[in-house]
Formats: C-alpha cells, sequence, structure tokens
C-alpha cells in the first residue's frame, strides 16, 4: 500500500499544495505527539514557518508563538 | 550523547541504512522492552524549530509507515538511552494499550473553514459596572461569537456523523478564532481509507458553503501521547 499524503482544499488555487502540505506537516510535528515529559528541548532562533491570512493552520502558529513567548519570558527573567 | 527520538514502533527489526534523520543524522533503532524506537545521534542539546528539522522529523516517522504503525514522539524529544529505557518500562502497559488502539490504522486530517461574518452579540451596557463590560469584550475577543462557536460544535458533529463507522477513534477541535471553524483527527483502519474519503467528499457536496482541508495519511501524532509523570517519579532534570 502506498502512503501519498493527499492534500484536498476547496482553497488550492490559493495555496500552493506544497504550502499546505508544509503546513500540515508543521501542525502534525510540532504540536502532537508522545512526550517523556521534561525532555522537549527545541529552540526557535530560527523560527521558518509560512504563515497564511486563511489561519488554515492556526495551531501550528499559536504553537510557534507560544515558544516564543516562553522563550523571550526566559531571556527577560535571566 | 543525547538521542533524537523519532517514534516508538513493535515488530520492527532493522531499518534502512540510507535513512536520515534531523542534521542529516544516520537513523537506527534501539530496543526498549518489547519496542523498538527510531533515534538518531543529537550532538546538541537543543533541537531548532525550522522547515528542515520539522520535515526531517516527519520523514522518518512516516518512512516506517508502510510496515507498521508507529508511535511518534514528539517534535524535539532529546533522550538518552537509559531515559528511553525507564521511559518504556514505566509505561510498558499503557504503550501496549496505546499500541491495540492504533494497530492497523493511520490518522486522517480534516479542517473546515467557513469565510462568512459572525454576528456579535449585542454589548450590554452595565451602568455603573465598567469592570463587567470590559471583561465580556474581553471574553468576546478570546471565544469569538456565541452564534459561531455553536456553528463549530455543530459541524464538528455533523462531521462525525457523516464519517461513521469508517472512523476508529476521533479528536475533534472547535474552539479557534478567525474563519478556522473545526480541526479533526480521525483514526482510520487502512482498508477503511477508501471509504473514508468517499464519505468526506461527499460531506464536501453536502456542505458547499464550507472550505474543507484534508490531508493524510499520517501517522498517528494525534492518537499517540500518553500521560506520563516520568520528570516526577524519576528526577529527570
Amino acid at each position: 500500500m502506498s502512503f501519498e499524503q493527499i492534500i484536498v482544499s476547496e482553497n488550492a488555487e490559493q495555496l500552493e499544495e506544497s504550502e499546505l502540505s508544509l503546513l500540515e506537516t508543521l501542525d502534525h510535528v510540532l504540536n502532537r505527539g508522545l512526550v517523556i515529559a521534561g525532555e522537549i528541548t527545541i529552540s526557535v532562533a530560527d523560527v521558518d514557518l509560512v504563515f497564511l491570512g486563511l489561519n488554515v493552520l492556526l495551531s501550528s502558529v499559536e504553537t510557534a508563538k507560544e515558544v516564543l513567548r516562553k522563550r523571550d519570558v526566559t531571556d527577560a527573567s535571566v | 550523547m543525547k538521542l533524537y527520538a523519532y517514534c516508538l514502533t513493535e515488530g520492527l527489526d532493522s531499518v534502512s541504512e540510507s535513512l536520515r534523520g534531523i542534521g542529516g543524522a544516520r537513523v537506527h533503532l534501539v530496543r526498549a522492552q518489547d519496542f523498538s524506537v527510531l533515534v538518531s545521534d543529537s550532538p546538541g542539546d537543543t533541537v531548532t524549530v525550522n522547515r528542515e528539522n520539522a520535515l526531517a522529523h516527519a520523514a522518518v516517522v512516516r518512512s516506517v509507515l508502510g510496515e507498521t504503525t508507529p508511535l511518534p514522539f514528539r517534535f524535539g524529544t532529546l533522550v538518552t538511552e537509559q531515559q528511553l529505557e525507564n521511559y518504556v518500562t514505566a509505561r510498558f502497559e499503557a504503550l501496549k494499550s496505546k499500541f491495540d488502539h492504533v494497530r492497523g490504522c493511520v490518522e486522517m486530517s480534516v479542517k473546515i473553514i467557513w469565510d462568512r461574518e459572525w454576528a456579535e452579540e449585542p454589548q450590554r451596557e452595565s451602568p455603573g459596572k465598567p469592570g463587567a463590560s470590559f471583561l465580556a469584550e474581553k471574553r468576546r475577543e478570546i471565544l469569538g461569537s456565541k452564534a459561531r462557536a455553536e456553528a463549530a460544535k455543530t459541524i464538528a458533529r455533523w462531521l462525525e456523523g457523516c464519517l461513521g463507522e469508517t472512523v476508529r477513534d476521533k479528536a475533534f477541535k472547535t474552539d479557534f478564532k478567525g474563519k478556522l471553524l473545526v480541526t479533526a483527527a480521525l483514526l482510520v483502519e487502512r482498508g477503511s481509507i477508501e471509504p473514508y474519503k468517499t464519505r468526506v467528499k461527499n460531506a464536501r457536496v453536502e456542505r458547499p458553503e464550507l472550505h474543507f482541508l484534508a490531508s493524510g495519511p499520517w501517522p498517528p501524532y494525534s492518537f499517540a501521547n500518553i500521560d506520563l509523570e516520568f520528570k516526577t517519579r524519576f528526577g529527570v532534570s
């Protein structure tokens, strides 16, 4: 069985399928999955995300913003 | 040196020698109890959130999807081999149960966007209570209109009904602002993917005013996590 990832959108003409695929990937990878508590160690010095006006993947954007906010708080407290 | 952990698998004895992960590091298997963990060596103590690393993580987890249903780790999971062993030992039964739940399945995703304006409730003046008005306005900002929230829940229930028995498990979210109304993560048996797709297609026809973003199959990211008091129990910093 092949596992091609299929993006189907009514607004496909507004977004490149590659952009949709990237956003969907980020939405899954950054926000979900098994967590070994205390062992998620990420840095966001070089966040490279695609922001969309449609808020299609709000969860990915919000995850990145949350991480940035926490980093700012940490930096401010040092 | 720490290990970057991609996913937990069962029944996997080897991975391709050419499989590469974060930073181009070679991916290999580490045995932990009855399971195998796909890992790669990580020279640093942090993992940068960027396109390249996120895609590398996703690609490694996806690479085994044809052979088995993995339990993906969240992006950025850095552990020692001992911590990994401790984690699996401590949560063995829960992980076995989780594998029982997702075995033979994949995750499919649906996001629904409705491009319409939502009527806000009229702001009720509270004479002499400016604080109450302020809080009510803040609540509206945070939660959006009530009509919108109700519509999102109704659409989620409708979609669930459309998909019916093609779905083994589901996780809906409706607490969004803006045009995104509903996100759905669906656990679908591999043999039910085509009937599932047909149901999604029919749903789109039934509600032409809604925009659907459907994707998959994915490894079951949304159905993988189990609660774990790892740090508390083992005092790992």
